[in-house]
């Protein structure tokens, strides 16, 4: 196992995950010859740490490179460029950019991830049995009679009967099909789990239920979650801090509460005001600046900040020069030139 | 229903009584609507919210005639007030009848979730527009295309002069809704059904859309049906609300009543289940227990019994709620409706 010694001396002891200046180009294939005639920077020069027992939430549209991360910190893809350090259970801390895929697959008992739609991510001529106990199989852990032990107990954990080991998929609903997911991501106890829009497929008062388990599960078992989500009311909800991300970059990363009552991106600014809130007279009175044009192609990302095109407050400076994500006080971090000089709007607390 | 015979007040452009549609199926007999009665005025934009399979969109497309074919028309009126002031009973028509071909393009509009699957991918976004104003409309090609034009820069297209010899594929998802909100305004309907028009969209394209059938609807004074199951996109655009769960309508009211004053508890316990933003920080959510049960077993009585807070054993579970009518029109299927009228919204 590469244990990145000096590396290791630069990852604070709360960190669970750091990401480093990750990359991730898609290359563009087209014409006569397939050649390549372009990327897609689905992830462009990605810096945050994930602290132990916290829910990270990732926010931003669709195209914003949020479930490319998650992909990336699991290894489902490679990274073009930078390193993502990993604390795992026994203390050593590893680069996963640079294992092999033995090692890799230790990693990932540690590691697991939820999908969003809980039809298409569990095979519907698996039994429960098989599908939650699939991960001990896998890795080899403990005996038929064991793992069938274990199963009950998950399925216990998650709140489904152990009885319905025998059933398959299909008899369940959507938001017991969700729990089916998260009870197989706990089968080999991992420390950390990526949860891509876990609750957007489902109805609101079942995703409320789901979204309560979640948080009862990081109580009882000490996890650490990447939240990924685009709606906003939900990951101010289940977050202790909050990256937004657009069109590949991380705009602004901060604690939760203070991000959404005083935001410091323009874009982070601009999503808050743009979700439609259920309370019809704070409609009313609220001022929404309806954001102009859409997200550009990630093919053709602006030049300077990729949101100048669209932001209220660019000027000349924006349009030529790419802000770095800089750190501002109360371990806030920002990717805007005027970050400081800007007053901006957020949702205020009631 | 008695109803039935009286004429639709003048106001009125739209009424459901009792409206049922069935789905026979090899498992049992599916209630997708059951008893559904609903209406709207001129100009009122009325919201549609509920989980899935609460049947709003069954309903919304047994007003256009547009129901699968399997579906039982079971009993039940819907009226329509045409432009002439005439009144047509629509829930006797068939979806080809000469009438129906007359009124759905022209008179009513409708806008879908998917606006990929809605257009036709093989014409262009002029076409399909020209398509809709020649058959409705008496006028030349020529005359048509300045029209779809002219529609495509009220519901504000970029470029229309390009992209009205365009694909729906060379389009982003926000610029297809729109160019499906101006096929659906070809030829100036009073009544547009707006199924989850929003829901594949991103906030900020979201926050256009709404903002774009907003200033829309002033402007052209049509009413809309606005299907959703999104409770914040509801109170955004909704001037009166209806809340609909397994094939009923268990509330209606302003916009205002049900989110402030709700009389009915399924109502109350999904306004509770959503994180707000900016509201205070609980640490769980108040959940509904269970789940929507499946629509081959709907629960006797009121469908939503084993599920509520309030339920009385003897009542709830035996007898199906009559509406009960408030003062200021509010409508509450439920029995203990009465108690919670000085009960605010939490």
């Amino acid at each position: 196992m590469t244990v990145a010694s000096e590396k290791a001396e630069a990852i604070q002891d709360d960190t669970l995950i750091s990401i480093r200046g990750a990359k991730k180009y898609f290359p563009v294939h087209g014409g006569w010859l397939r050649k390549k005639i372009g990327e897609v920077r689905a992830v462009d020069d990605i810096t945050f740490d994930i602290k132990k027992g916290e829910t990270f939430g990732l926010v931003g549209e669709s195209g914003s490179g949020k479930s490319s991360i998650a992909r990336l910190i699991l290894r489902a893809y490679d990274l073009t460029e930078g390193e993502i350090l990993f604390r795992r259970s026994n203390g050593s801390i590893v680069d996963i950019t640079s294992l092999g895929d033995r090692e890799m697959r230790e990693i990932r008992r540690e590691m697991q991830m939820i999908f969003q739609d809980p039809y298409s991510s569990l095979n519907p001529r698996m039994t429960i049995l098989d599908l939650v106990g699939e991960p001990l199989t896998i890795h080899g852990v403990g005996s038929p009679s064991e793992i069938e032990d274990r199963v009950a107990e998950l399925l216990r954990l998650v709140g489904l009967r152990p009885e319905y080991v025998s059933r398959y998929p299909h008899a369940f609903s959507g938001g017991q099909r969700q729990r089916i997911g998260i009870a197989r991501a706990l089968a080999l106890n991992p420390s950390f789990i990526a949860a891509d829009e876990a609750v957007s497929a489902l109805d609101v008062s079942v995703a409320a239920q789901n979204i309560n388990l979640l948080q009862d599960l990081q109580e009882q078992l000490g996890l650490t979650y990447l939240f990924i989500t685009h709606d906003l009311g939900m990951v101010e909800h289940i977050s202790d801090r909050i990256g937004v991300m657009y069109l590949g970059r991380l705009m602004e990363v901060g604690p939760t509460e203070e991000m959404f009552s005083n935001p410091l991106h323009p874009y982070t600014e601009a999503l808050l005001a743009a979700v439609p809130q259920p309370d019809p007279r704070g409609n009313r009175e609220r001022k929404r600046v309806a954001l102009k044009g859409e997200i550009a192609d990630a093919m053709n990302i602006p030049t300077g900040c990729p949101f100048h095109p669209r932001c209220p407050y660019a000027d000349s400076k924006c349009k030529a020069e790419v802000p770095a994500l800089r750190s501002v006080a109360g371990g806030r971090q920002v990717r805007c030139h005027y970050a400081e000089s800007l007053d901006l709007t957020g949702v205020a607390a009631q | 229903m008695t109803q039935t015979n009286n004429p639709l007040p003048p106001e009125r452009l739209l009424q459901l009584d009792d409206v049922n549609v069935h789905f026979p199926m090899r498992e049992g007999l599916v209630k997708a609507v059951n008893g559904v009665s609903y209406h709207i005025n001129r100009g009122e934009v009325l919201g549609i919210v509920g989980e899935s399979g609460s049947g709003k969109s069954v309903t919304a497309r047994s007003i256009m005639r547009l129901q699968p074919k399997q579906a039982l028309d079971a009993g039940g009126s819907i009226r329509f007030r045409r432009k002439s002031g005439e009144e047509v009973l629509i829930s006797s028509e068939d979806r080809q009848s000469r009438t129906m071909r007359d009124l759905r393009g022209n008179e009513i509009g409708m806008i879908f979730q998917e606006p990929m699957t809605a257009l036709s991918p093989v014409h262009t976004i002029g076409t399909q527009i020209m398509r809709t104003v020649m058959l409705h409309r008496n006028v030349s090609k020529a005359d048509a295309r300045a029209r779809a034009i002219e529609l495509l820069t009220k519901v504000q297209m970029p470029r229309p002069n390009d992209i009205v010899d365009r694909y729906p594929h060379h389009l982003s998802g926000g610029m297809r809704q729109r160019a499906m909100i101006a096929l659906a305004l070809a030829c100036d309907p009073t009544l547009l059904i707006a199924d989850e028009p929003t829901t594949a969209l991103d906030v900020t394209t979201e926050a256009q859309i709404l903002h774009l059938l907003k200033s829309l609807q002033q402007e052209l004074g049509m009413a809309i049906v606005f299907i959703t199951h999104n409770f914040g996109v509801v109170a955004d655009i909704a001037d009166r609300v209806a809340v609909m769960y397994l094939g009923r309508v268990v509330e209606t009211g302003t916009v205002d009543e049900i989110f402030y004053e709700p009389k009915h508890p399924y109502t109350q316990a999904l306004l509770r289940s959503i994180p707000k933003l900016g509201g205070q920080k609980a640490r769980r959510l108040k959940t509904i227990s269970g789940t929507v049960p499946d629509p081959f077993n709907v629960p006797p009585g009121c469908s939503f019994h084993p599920r509520c807070m309030r339920a009385v054993g003897g009542i709830c579970n035996v007898t199906t709620p009559p509406e009960v009518r408030f003062p200021n029109g509010q409508i509450s299927r439920c029995h203990f409706a009465e108690e919670f009228r000085s009960e605010a919204a939490e």
